[in-house]
């Protein structure tokens, strides 16, 4: 047991210090993020003052002309617009929903685990292949959907055709599919809410079942509300598959989302450089976003 | 002030009979601590008197009106928990304002900034925030007020927590072990206000521990509870002196009682491991004699041969731990430090149990009559 013993001795001597163990033991991890976050950010920070094309042989250095551009493109500009509204649609929509069935499925007495596991399926499910379904269901002449509005008699919408309609429907998609994630980081978020201050809520007067939720139920599910909104917020933003398979960004650009264009400009038009200078616009907008929400509301939901 | 009147109230859970049938009666103003061990029931009862469970059977009454119907919110009932549960996002003073707040302004007064301009929620909550301040007095916690409970102590979320509990001077007073999560020396100061508060408040209390101490100390009269049933309800004199039961005389003491099986022949004298106890039934047959620590004496001549094992030196007395053969408990023996003699470990003595004070329970384990007769000169020569 004396060998064993020798190599932790060794640590201790001078000329392999603590500080030298303590990098040896968190290479690992620098390297990982070094290699897979830190530098192809950089690389694509530096290609954004390229006009690197791919394919063509070498890059000329063009300074800030990419950005410039960008600043004039009226398409790059629509996009942006159109993601706003995007988010501005989804993200509530879906965290509401998420709130609302997590509130439902927990105060019912039974069927608990089926009804998540219902509502979770469409985060499971490929959304690639989901989206054929989403096509059927919303045809403008064969789809259910439009069949059942024709016998209500109500108007019978160009889901993905219309200009006015396609953002909504991609959004009813991105909800569908975000309020069953967001359903189970709520329940788990209940779960974790003391019995007892039910108990006290009840004893203290608190009668109705909003009472409880304004007196106990919201406020502690502050923490996790502020996660979900966060990653809500990020998961819209990043929407791309339904695009690229449902709509390709049309009709006429009115579904065109931030991720789409930058994968159009960079592997349609396969303007490398020019793709590169939106992503770290896109980069310094999200994390600009995450910043405000976190440093906003994180202070004011955990107590202690 | 109103008494509380629980008849005959069970609840199950599942496979486990929580209250079997439990019934009890507590006089308006008065203090009257649940005692047990884990699991006996003492929780699930006053969880019953609150609301916060339906007893599948039996009545509660509160002041003299079936309380069946009601829910916890319109009991009148306030109550302090084990964990406190205190919300964690209100200040100390938000904290003690709720039962009022969610009782006198109603849900459009409650209202950020719109609940302001309905007529009357000013001077309610003036009103409200008066009475905090009075209690908050009270309780000794004016400068905590502004803290939320995650910066405070144990003892002073306690406070906080009756704060919240007193605030609104509820009918009945439900406290549920509020001091398990204290210090000990905290636990003895608080003991004391507790009682004190009661005093100034005057609300008929409940009180659900599983320490005897906290029980004996501060009640007007204990139930001690086992298994879902109350096996005696008395004053803690009582309790300890006269147990109807013999778990009732091992749960409350400490030490721990001693208890001698024990053999009653056709004469009725009682005997164990063949020694005469001085003590006679109208029984026969096997039964129970028990001693407590301070009614048991080491004696030269007679009594019931035991080895010592171990001595505590505690002060004012010394604890002798000594072993009858055959046993599976020790015995021990409670004496005045300065009238005690020096004993060794694995010194032979003779363990002579005081008659006149001896309890005696039969097979079952209830209390039955004896009476201390002079043991004659042939018996002494025998034992």
């Amino acid at each position: 047991m004396v060998d064993a013993a020798r190599p932790a001795v060794a640590f201790r001597t001078p000329r392999f210090g603590e500080g030298a163990a303590a990098w040896l033991l968190s290479l690992p991890a620098v390297a990982a993020y070094l290699l897979l976050l830190l530098i192809p950010t950089l690389a694509v920070a530096a290609l954004s003052f390229t006009d690197f094309e791919l394919g063509l042989p070498g890059a000329r250095f063009v300074g800030f002309e990419n950005y410039a551009e960008l600043l004039r493109d009226r398409g790059f500009a629509k996009s942006v617009g159109n993601t706003l509204v995007f988010v501005g649609l989804v993200a509530p929509a879906s965290i509401a929903a998420g709130l609302g069935l997590a509130l439902l499925i927990e105060a019912g007495a039974r069927g608990r685990t089926f009804f998540r596991a219902i509502f979770f399926l469409p985060v499971v499910s490929m959304i690639v292949a989901m989206a054929t379904a989403w096509q059927y269901l919303l045809h403008p002449t064969i789809g259910p959907v439009n069949a059942a509005l024709r016998a209500l008699g109500l108007g019978t919408p160009n889901w993905f055709g219309s200009s006015d309609w396609v953002l909504t429907s991609l959004g009813f998609i991105s909800i569908w599919e975000n309020a069953g994630f967001n359903m189970v980081l709520i329940m788990a978020g209940l779960t974790a809410i003391p019995r007892e201050l039910y108990a006290a809520a009840e004893i203290d007067g608190a009668k109705s079942a909003w009472a409880r939720f304004r007196l106990v139920t919201w406020p502690l599910l502050g923490p996790t509300m502020v996660f979900v909104t966060i990653i809500t917020t990020i998961r819209s933003i990043r929407t791309f598959d339904t695009v690229a398979t449902l709509t390709q960004g049309g009709p006429n650009k009115a579904s065109e989302l931030i991720v789409y264009t930058i994968y159009q400009e960079g592997f349609t038009f396969l303007r490398m450089g020019y793709a590169a200078a939106m992503t770290v616009v896109f980069l310094a907008a999200v994390l600009a976003l995450m910043l405000i929400q976190t440093r906003l509301v994180e202070r004011r939901v955990h107590y202690g | 002030m109103a008494g509380i009147e629980a008849k005959d109230v069970s609840k199950r859970f599942g496979d486990v009979q929580a209250l079997k049938g439990v019934s009890l009666a507590v006089a308006p103003g008065e203090f009257v601590s649940l005692v047990g061990p884990s699991g006996c029931g003492k929780t699930t009862l006053m969880r019953s008197i609150a609301g916060l469970e339906t007893p599948d059977s039996g009545t509660i009454a509160i002041g003299g009106g079936d309380v069946g119907g009601l829910r916890a919110a319109d009991r009148d009932v306030a109550m302090v928990f084990q964990s406190y549960a205190l919300y964690p996002h209100l200040t100390a003073r938000q904290n003690m304002a709720v039962p009022l707040v969610m009782r006198r302004l109603d849900a459009w007064r409650r209202l950020p900034l719109i609940g302001d301009l309905l007529p009357g929620t000013r001077a309610a909550k003036a009103e409200i925030a008066a009475e905090v301040a009075r209690t908050a007095e009270l309780l000794g916690i004016e400068k905590l007020l502004e803290r939320k409970p995650g910066q405070l102590s144990g003892g002073q979320r306690q406070r906080v927590a009756l704060g919240r509990a007193i605030v609104r001077h509820p009918r009945v007073f439900l406290l549920d072990e509020p001091l398990s999560n204290l210090d000990a020396g905290l636990r003895v100061q608080t003991r004391k206000e507790i009682v004190e508060l009661h005093r100034r408040v005057g609300a008929s209390t409940v009180y659900v521990t599983h320490d005897q101490t906290e029980a004996m100390t501060m009640s007007d009269r204990v139930a001690v509870m086992m298994a879902g049933e109350i096996l005696q309800i008395g004053s803690p004199r009582d309790v300890y002196l006269d147990p109807r039961d013999l778990r009732v005389a091992a749960f409350v003491g400490s030490p721990k009682i001693n208890a001698f099986a024990a053999e009653a022949g056709a004469d009725g004298l009682v005997r164990v491991a063949g020694t005469p106890t001085g003590v006679a039934v109208a029984i026969q047959g096997a039964l129970t004699f028990a001693a407590r620590p301070e009614d048991i004496a080491p004696n030269a001549h007679d009594g019931i041969p035991a080895r010592v094992e171990h001595v505590e030196f505690l002060g004012e007395a010394v604890l002798l731990h000594a072993r009858v053969a055959g046993a599976t408990e020790a015995v021990v023996a409670r004496m005045d430090a300065r009238r005690a003699g020096t004993f060794e470990r694995g010194q032979s003595i003779r363990l002579r149990p005081d008659p006149a004070r001896a309890l005696l329970f039969d097979a079952a384990g209830k209390r039955i009559v004896a009476r201390a007769v002079p043991l004659g000169l042939k018996e002494i020569a025998l034992g």
